[in-house]
């Protein structure tokens, strides 16, 4: 089974029903389905209904309410967070096909798939207890080295000085030594852990022993059993969940406040610097390089021109409402009619007009039927295409 | 040793309960066209202006970096500027060190709130409390000052009527402050006998909600004379933080306040608070806190606020001469408009309220529930 970042595709589906989390999915009756393809890939369905999941591997997708389309090491790697997952959907490598909206609500439904813990002993650590682990009272009398040649990934040699009484470890191979003991890192670490009988071992060969066997029977009472250290489980821990939010009420003061009564009217009003004549949309009391007040009301536009265009794939829930917005969507700043200078005027374009809009294109508002002076009054940006 | 630093100029909204016509932008332009007005400053790179402090509140202003918003405002478009946590008093202090040390010549300092903004101030100041046990219980500002009072009246035995009459002088000093919310003057009984809060506050023991900006001029001592010929000097400061939870604390025992107390009476020289000051302007947004902190500041002994309170030195006028924070003034701005009415005490411009020949002076400023953060400043002219 083909591995990335250590995890399979079949790691990711098959620990999905027990990641469920009932709370993160209240309400949502939807089938996901996921196209994954490449080495380890595969169709998988993952309905999630009346607060229960089914995971199923199958031939058919079809039916579902959206799909995720991705190759193995992306999907995987998304999963385990190694890969972004916006970025990965923004350049193309996560197709998503249906309700968006549902991928981001995924993401509560199902608790992030986490490694399952690799060993922490290391050979280097066995080596560093080595000496705290000798036990002089078995070791009296004895003047020798003891060699170890761990070969393999992450092995190494060192020789064990045994000499009145103490014991010093130094790094390399004593010419010596002896005993020299000859194994895998990997088998090392099982003989030691008691995971490998050390007869079986050198039986099968995976364990050497050059040199004096009677010495290579003592060292076990020479040095303590190697203690592994403990590992902490790492324990769920209680995630408090709250939506912080205070109802608030902004004044709009006297300059743009008469922006948002101009907008009832159908009026786009900017205000301009007394001193350098800078104008500002939507206008503020002051003007920023002037450091002056600057009251004055002028009416631009409505149409403009565009300055800059910026297409939106990925949209962030609105944090009160928790509605997505429909995408892709543009965001245009607009250079309008009337504006002297360069401030611009930053508002939506009309999804229509998304496929062939570029900087420099003319455009107008087109204008809510019911305006109560917001930003809302303007419904978007519309191509001016006569 | 370091420069001596002087204030030049102080700048004030007036204090309402709602500004509602203005956005808080506009409330900080008013106060730094004042003190521009005031004393010429400008914003040349070399001799003006190039540093503002601010101090203002996330969740009031509704923005996270709230102090982002307010930089056209405060004159700071393509300056430094920095925002001070806790109370504005600490705004003023940082400007302090900026130009103790050398960094500046000549710093802005402007705080603002807008408490009108929220649907409830009690709501925000919730916030300010950790999300796992006391946000969930209720508690806020309020309630937590209630617990702190109850300790307090436990501990002194301050009566009913000594807190009617701290809030009876903050309306009397009220009444002759132009800028100050609350200035309807009231009687003992009228305060014995206002609703209770959150016992043992009653409405009339808490600050009213207000909206208000502050701003001021700060010189080095070889630059005032460019902006004022009557500078007051910082001469003392110090702030103390005590702990966030109030099962760690002793909320009755003035712990943080002694401390800051203790340092900027040092700093100034100054041996003794008793007598020390001509004007006292102490952070009350609660009744009990005028009684409570005038104990940590030394201004009298322990357990004896309730009897300083009747001793006749609130008819002296020198006591929280601007009213105080019980005439209305928002959270955040407690310690900085304290400090403002210091200044203006001591450069004589106090109107009816002067107190006459005033030469020294301190200003307390506190944040945080029950006063966790709490900060002292001594001025002199």
């Amino acid at each position: 089974m083909a591995k990335y970042f250590d995890v399979s595709v079949e790691d990711i589906f098959n620990t999905m029903e027990a990641r469920f989390r009932v709370e993160g999915a209240k309400g949502v009756n939807a089938v996901l389905a996921y196209d994954i393809s490449g080495d380890g890939g595969g169709k998988w369905l993952v309905e999630v209904r009346d607060d229960s999941v089914k995971v199923a591997k199958t031939d058919d997708l079809s039916g579902f309410s959206v799909k995720t389309s991705a190759d193995a090491e992306t999907f995987v790697g998304v999963n385990i967070g190694k890969i972004d997952g916006t970025q990965a959907f923004m350049s193309g490598k996560i197709k998503i096909e249906g309700d968006m909206a549902l991928v981001a609500a995924s993401a509560k439904m199902f608790t992030r798939y986490s490694l399952p813990k690799k060993s922490a002993v290391t050979v280097q650590g066995i080596f560093d207890t080595l000496v705290a682990r000798f036990q002089p009272q078995n070791a009296a009398g004895l003047d020798i080295s003891v060699g170890y040649d761990i070969t393999g990934e992450d092995g190494g040699q060192w020789t064990a000085v045994i000499k009145d009484g103490k014991c010093a470890l130094e790094t390399g191979l004593r010419d010596n030594c002896a005993v020299v003991n000859i194994v895998k890192a990997k088998d090392y670490i099982d003989l030691i852990l008691g995971k490998l009988d050390p007869m079986v071992a050198m039986g099968a060969g995976r364990l050497k022993l050059k040199g004096d066997m009677n010495v290579a029977m003592q060292l076990p009472k020479i040095f303590a059993k190697f203690e592994p250290p403990k590992e902490e489980e790492e324990q769920e821990l209680i995630v408090i969940k709250r939506n912080i939010s205070v109802d608030m009420k902004y004044s709009t003061g006297p300059v743009m406040g008469k922006f948002f009564e101009g907008l009832i009217e159908k009026k786009i009003l900017a205000n301009k610097c007394p001193k350098c004549g800078r104008m500002q949309v939507p206008p503020r009391e002051v003007c920023a390089e002037c450091r002056c007040w600057a009251g004055d009301m002028i009416e631009v536009g409505p149409s403009g021109t565009i300055t800059l265009i910026e297409i939106i794939y990925y949209s962030s829930p609105d944090p009160l409402t928790g509605e997505t917005r429909e995408t892709p969507y543009a965001q245009v700043h607009i250079l309008l009619d009337g504006i002297g200078t360069e401030e611009t005027f930053w508002h939506l374009l009309k999804n229509e007009d998304l496929a062939d809009t570029k900087k420099g294109d003319r455009v107008r508002p087109v204008w809510s039927d019911k305006r109560v002076g917001s930003v809302h009054d303007i419904i978007h940006f519309e191509r001016i295409r006569d | 040793m370091a420069r001596r630093v002087a204030v030049c100029a102080v700048a004030q909204t007036g204090f309402v309960s709602n500004m509602w016509q203005k956005r808080f932008q506009q409330m900080c332009f008013e106060t730094v066209e004042s003190i521009v007005k005031q004393t010429g400053v400008d914003w040349n790179e070399e001799t003006g202006i190039r540093n503002i402090v601010t101090c203002s509140d996330d969740v009031f202003d509704a923005r996270t970096i709230s102090d982002n918003g307010i930089t056209d405002a405060v004159g700071a478009h393509f300056r430094g500027e920095e925002k001070t946590a806790q109370d504005g008093i600490n705004a003023i202090a940082y400007a302090m060190a900026c130009i103790m040390s050398g960094h500046d010549d000549v710093v802005l300092v402007v705080g603002h709130t807008k408490e009108s903004q929220t649907e409830s101030r009690n709501m925000c100041s919730n916030l300010a409390f950790d999300p796992f046990y006391c946000r969930d219980l209720g508690l806020d500002f309020e309630k937590g000052a209630a617990l702190q009072a109850r300790a307090y009246a436990l501990k002194s035995g301050i009566s009913e009527t000594q807190l009617a009459k701290a809030v009876v002088n903050a309306r009397r000093n009220a009444a002759k402050n132009p800028l100050a919310n609350a200035r309807e003057l009231v009687t003992v009984e009228q305060v014995v006998n206002s609703p209770m809060l959150c016992d043992p506050i009653r409405a009339l023991h808490a600050y009213p909600v207000s909206d208000g900006a502050v701003a001021m001029l700060l010189a080095a001592e070889d630059k005032y004379k460019e902006y004022t010929d009557k500078p007051v000097w910082l001469t003392g400061w110090s702030n103390c933080m005590d702990s966030y939870f109030f099962g760690d604390r002793d909320l009755a025992s003035n712990f943080s306040l002694k401390k800051a107390s203790a340092a900027a009476l040092k700093m100034a020289g100054v041996s003794d608070a008793k007598g020390a000051f001509d004007v006292v302007e102490i952070n009350d947004a609660y009744a009990y806190q005028l009684a409570m902190w005038a104990e940590g500041l030394g201004l009298c002994d322990e357990n004896k606020g309730g009897e300083w309170i009747e001793s006749g030195i609130l008819e002296t006028g020198k006591i929280n001469p601007s009213g105080g924070m019980l005439a209305g003034n928002p959270i955040m701005l407690g310690g900085l408009a304290r400090a403002a009415e210091a200044v203006i005490q001591l450069r004589g411009e106090a109107g009816e309220r002067q107190v006459a020949g005033a030469k020294r002076a301190v200003a307390q400023g506190t944040t945080g529930p029950a006063g966790q953060h709490q900060a002292v400043m001594i001025l002199e002219n």
